[in-house]
């Protein structure tokens, strides 16, 4: 076969269908990459206008331009907007978009839930911007403090949007990072073990696992706080046993791992960009992997440093002070392992490295504005000023923005297979530069003369005028250069002259592809022995689109990828992905449905909703598999691989741990926000506790301990090739009984609009009880798999995955069932 | 320091950080010029090291373990932990020495937020309240007791002390003291609502004659 | 996985101690407990310092695990991450929660 035939059998194969109708239906990651960046870049736009509008008004003293309630409307939305719909969903679609290519592969592990992940997200997102249009946009900043969140002191429904709106957007971000750690981990190029791994794949697993376990908290504080509004129930009112400084512990668990989850993926982009502009290697780079995963774990121990001025003792103070500091030093050695890549080589002055220039400066002034926050008594003074504003706009534009710019001038070749004519991206740099350090440097001074954030005006006697004005000139300076690149980017894209491949001599496999790559990415999968494939061999691209690696033979109508063994490398078993399909779009419009009838307090349609999402989910998954033994299948270069159903840690079950993890993150969550109430919250023990009953705790760990052991008996008779029936209905039996425990439980708690108690207590027996109910459907689904003959001793996938969640119902059944009945046990 | 301030831009303000009316806030003003001198000399450092990378130069056989050794392990680790353990004990030091501790000269009185108000109560005089305006007496320690009745709130006189947090259902407390006699601003500095702006009070400090006329309720 | 595990597992146990001791914190301040001492001794000081000895001797004793041929990594590579993250955890360990030695517990109106 030549490798232009491969190429059209391949194209065939993969591609999307033609045309708009291709942007529903593909599930192609490159696709879908493009999507997310173009979705997130439109999102910069409107929060970079509505940056403006803030500028505007306060460009002078005594601006009448908006009144405090648009304002509100404006800082709220701005912060919202450039946080959640901007710097998660670019990391998420460039690392959609780059991270199969860079690893050797032809798509994610989960291409359908790529898509489901970006409808959330444009379907969410949408739902903010109406809110915005129509004026009711959220208004009490962009973390939300109840009580003026609250019922009481928000009753209009622009709070809703922001609390629905952004959990919507946020199942996007779970989806990806579940997609981009198993892919990160599983889905690369034979050979590369993870000493191999391009740097920024490290960097983007670091931070899919973060956002796992960032993203929870926010959830829940997002989950109460709607339940609060909508029902009653009181988890953040003082007068009832609640109190708003769990939803601060809440929100800043998530926020300032979010900083983190914001720089990283950004600080990949640098690692990568650096060490080709400068024609060497990375300096460090196991100490760069080290400095990452310090960086990460670190950062889940700062979320106090938001809440220095709340009254914690000092002691808890001083805690989260020294933390602070420390993050410092994974940081540092970053910043200087950079550097000293930079003498190492020797560096060119491209656009990209003058963006990487930009970084360097702004984001050394901002972290060192960070380590003086982070000492207590300064932060005291500067707290909620714009002092603040200013370091924060340091740390993300300079962390976040400039590499981003830089990164998007370094790929976007590889984007579209063109060449940059026009010197305006040099000239957009600079209007950038100046215009951000103009806007921003003096909004330090202003702050420490004690301006505060989201005032919407001010006094001329303040003397603040001149600072103001200065900030507003030069963040119009800023805005013009930005709309320089958007146009520099849109004539690159569709005027620009043909471009070679590979313009920077760059090691990375992502350069071997086609420039544009083409959907299938590579005609043949590498095998890789270095750490930049490409250095090592520069005719392979030629070699794989002749059909030389791995998979090279293209079968009738089967999107084929392999995965590897996690550390070694060594290929594991052989993926067969589904094909286009409109599946992802339907079941994001149904869960948006699901949001919309809470939005909009259509009660009567959140069960249907939600039984639509589960149809939806039941048809997803009945349609991968196959009713007979496949066996093994040569892979190529000698690989002979089981298909993905035939092993017993499939991808399925991949993806399950993680969200697990996620999910263990938000029950631990609430655990802790029981706990939380209990000891802290005014108002407490509460009038009366639940009655404690030996039996029904008894009966329902009981249940779901067998539940659990009933699974593994399942999986070891299907293991000697017998139907495991019998386990898996004594195990739906055993899931049946968990669930009207948790439903007697609920009917006896008292009344959760009386007591916060009351109140968390109901959420955490719903909780159990949505998982029991989750736990029932899917082995009812697997009981039918079963009797449709989808399973044999060798397709035990599923069986395996299933067991997963009936073992996480056991752990959470027992925790919450002891956490209902302890209290009343020992009052 | 004082000089270089004013030669900047100026440092006076009556919300001023950097131009302090009491003990807590002057600690806090010398530990900002203290930081802003490290930060300052430290970013001159680096962008010094960042320029000298673009100089020519001959590469000859990039090595690794030197470059680990100066970048990563010099600059990297042994620097910045050096400097930021320095940092955190400093700082530590001064929050200790903020904290309000039992005296016998201590002035209790107490803030009550709410949208948008305060109200201000006194041990030494029970029952009087007073809306707006706080009054102290100057050169004595004062603990405020600050809480909230219906949202987050701060309480802030940036020229005294740093700022804290008035939430409902807790009681925080802040020591601020003014060396002088004078009136001083303060603020709600956590946004409460579309009155933040104009959500502001006054602090009167008196001298130790008018602070025992206001304690007896002569002053009216 | 193991190999992942390995290496996020010190700085995992740092995250644990670390909001376990501010827990612990947060609880006796709550419910008072500085005002309990035996002998000019805080009962309360004491409970923190054994958190946080005992918080050291775990990541000593990671330190050490990560040398043993049981637990030792497959590769140079990991095996060197593995040993980096550990002495992460371990300085972290000592750096954030050194104020339990030095700070009063919660304050004259704790």
């Amino acid at each position: 076969m030549t490798a232009l035939r491969r190429h059209r059998k391949l194209t065939a194969i993969w591609a999307s269908e033609p045309g708009w109708k291709g942007w529903t239906s593909s599930v192609n990651h490159s696709d879908l990459g493009r999507m997310f960046l173009v979705t997130a870049f439109f999102f910069f736009l409107v929060g970079g206008i509505l940056a403006m509008l803030i500028r505007a008004q306060l460009a002078t003293p005594h601006s009448a331009f908006v009144d405090a309630g648009a304002f509100a409307q404006f800082f709220t939305m701005h912060g919202t907007i450039m946080m959640f719909l901007f710097a998660i969903p670019t990391f998420e679609g460039l690392a959609i978009y780059l991270l199969p290519k860079m690893l050797g592969t032809r798509d994610l592990a989960f291409p359908r839930l790529t898509a489901y992940g970006y409808w959330c997200y444009a379907f969410g997102g949408s739902m903010l911007l109406i809110a915005l249009v129509l004026g009711i946009a959220p208004d009490g900043g962009w973390f939300m403090y109840p009580p003026l969140t609250g019922p009481l002191h928000s009753p209009g429904i622009n709070t809703d949007f922001w609390l629905i709106g952004i959990t919507f957007v946020e199942i996007s971000a779970i989806c990806a990072a579940v997609e981009l750690t198993v892919s990160i981990l599983k889905y690369r190029a034979p050979g590369m073990s993870l000493d191999k791994m391009p740097i920024f794949a490290w960097y983007a697993l670091v931070t899919a696992l973060m956002i796992l376990t960032g993203f929870p908290p926010l959830i829940l504080g997002s989950v109460l706080l709607e339940v609060e509004r909508a029902f009653g129930w009181p988890f953040f009112q003082a007068d009832l046993g609640g109190d708003s400084l769990l939803w601060q512990h809440l929100f800043w668990l998530f926020g300032h791992p979010e900083v983190y989850i914001i720089f990283l993926p950004a600080a990949g982009v640098i690692s990568t960009i650096i060490p080709v502009m400068a024609r060497t290697t990375l300096l460090g780079y196991g100490w760069i992997v080290a400095s990452a995963v310090a960086l990460a774990f670190l950062s889940f121990g700062l979320w106090v440093h938001h809440m220095f001025t709340t009254g914690i003792p000092l002691m808890g103070l001083a805690f989260f002070s020294a933390a602070s500091t420390l993050v410092a030093v994974p940081t540092g050695v970053q910043v200087f392992a950079w550097i000293g890549t930079l003498w190492k080589g020797r560096p060119e002055l491209h656009l990209p490295m003058l963006h990487i220039l930009g970084f360097f400066f702004t984001f050394v002034i901002g972290g060192l504005t960070g380590v003086m926050v982070a000492v207590v008594p300064f932060d005291w003074q500067t707290h909620d000023t714009a002092f603040i504003t200013a370091h924060l706009h340091y740390v993300l534009f300079g962390g976040f923005v400039f590499p981003i710019l830089a990164g998007i001038y370094y790929w976007l070749p590889l984007f579209t297979g063109r060449k940059r004519f026009f010197r305006l991206g040099e000239m957009a740099f600079g209007l950038i530069f100046v215009g951000f350090h103009g806007t921003f440097l003096a909004m330090h001074w202003v702050g420490l003369m004690g301006q505060r954030r989201r005032i919407e005006t001010y006094d001329a006697e303040t003397g603040w005028g001149v600072i103001n004005l200065i900030s507003s000139i030069s963040s119009f300076v800023m805005a013009i250069g930005l709309a320089m690149v958007l146009v520099d980017v849109l004539i690159h894209a569709f005027v620009a002259v043909r471009g070679g491949r590979n313009p920077w001599k760059a090691g990375t496999l992502e350069w071997a592809s086609m420039s544009p790559p083409p959907a299938y990415n590579f005609a043949s999968l590498p095998h890789v022995v270095s750490r930049d494939p490409f250095h090592a061999d520069p005719g392979l691209p030629n070699r794989l689109a002749k059909g030389e690696g791995y998979l090279g033979g293209p079968k009738a109508n089967r999107r084929e990828t392999l995965t590897v063994d996690i550390a070694t490398g060594r290929p594991d078993f052989m993926v067969i992905y589904p094909g286009n399909t409109r599946l992802p779009i339907v079941m994001a419009a149904v869960t948006g449905l699901f949001f919309l009838s809470i939005l909009l307090k259509l009660f009567w349609l959140t069960p249907l909703a939600l039984a639509g999402v589960a149809a939806l989910a039941l048809v997803w998954v009945w349609r991968l598999g196959a009713q007979v033994d496949a066996g093994p299948q040569d892979a190529g270069r000698g690989a002979i691989l089981p298909l993905a159903g035939e092993t017993t840690k499939s991808p399925g079950w991949w993806g399950s741990v993680f969200l697990l993890a996620a999910n263990g993150t938000f029950f631990g969550s609430l655990l802790f926000g029981y706990a939380f109430l209990w000891t802290v919250a005014p108002g407490w023990p509460p009038a009366e506790w639940l009655t404690p009953s030996l039996a029904e705790l008894g009966i329902g760990i009981a249940a779901a301990l067998s539940a659990a052991l009933a699974m593994r008996f399942a999986i070891r008779s299907n293991c000697r090739s017998a139907r495991p029936m019998t386990a898996l209905v004594a195990a739906f039996g055993a899931t049946v009984i968990a669930i009207l425990t948790f439903a007697m439980l609920l009917s006896r708690v008292p009344p959760p609009d009386g007591h916060a108690y009351a109140a968390t207590l109901c959420v955490l027996c719903a909780y159990a009880l949505a998982h029991a109910l989750l736990v029932s459907l899917m082995l009812s689904f697997v009981i039918a798999r079963v009797l449709r003959g989808y399973t044999s001793a060798a397709r035990a996938a599923e069986l395996h995955i299933v067991s997963l969640w009936t073992d996480y119902l056991a752990v959470i059944t027992i925790l919450s069932l002891l956490a209902a009945h302890l209290p009343g046990m020992l009052a | 320091m004082g000089v270089t301030c004013s030669l900047l831009i100026g440092c006076s303000g009556a919300l001023s950080v950097v131009d302090p009316a009491g003990p807590a806030a002057r600690t806090i003003s010398t530990l900002w010029w203290v930081m802003l001198a490290g930060a300052a000399a430290i970013l001159g450092m680096v962008l010094v090291l960042l320029g000298a990378a673009f100089r020519a130069k001959e590469i000859g056989d990039a090595d690794e373990t030197a470059g680990i050794k100066v970048w990563i392990v010099g600059l990297g680790l042994v620097f910045s932990m050096s400097v930021l353990a320095a940092l955190t004990v400093y700082g530590l030091h001064v929050g200790h020495r903020l904290m309000p501790r039992a005296g016998a000269d201590v002035v209790a009185v107490s803030a009550e937020a709410r949208q948008w108000n305060w109200r201000f109560a006194y041990d030494n005089r029970p029952g009087h309240t007073t809306d707006g305006v706080l009054h102290i007496p100057a050169g004595r320690p004062v603990d405020v007791a600050i809480t909230s009745l219906d949202v987050v709130h701060s309480f802030w006189v940036p020229r005294l002390a740093g700022k804290l947090d008035a939430i409902p259902g807790h009681v925080n407390t802040l020591r601020i003291e003014a060396d002088m006699p004078g009136s001083y601003q303060g603020l709600s500095a956590e946004y409460n609502g579309p009155g933040y702006r104009m959500h502001v009070f006054t602090v009167k400090a008196h001298d130790a004659e008018a602070w025992d006329a206001f304690v007896s309720g002569a002053e009216q | 996985m193991r190999d992942i595990l390995r290496l996020l597992l010190p700085p995992l146990v740092w995250l644990a101690s670390f909001s376990a001791i501010y827990g612990l914190h947060g609880v006796g301040c709550a419910l008072r407990w500085p005002e309990i001492s035996h002998q000019e001794v805080s009962l309360f000081r004491f409970a923190l310092l054994s958190a946080w000895f005992a918080a050291i001797l775990m990541q000593v004793a990671l330190l050490f695990a990560l040398h043993r041929d049981r637990f030792k990594a497959g590769s140079a590579f990991m095996q060197w991450t593995s040993l980096a993250t550990g002495w992460v955890g371990l300085v972290a360990v000592l750096w954030t929660l050194y104020p339990v030695a030095v700070i009063t517990a919660c304050g004259a109106y704790g």
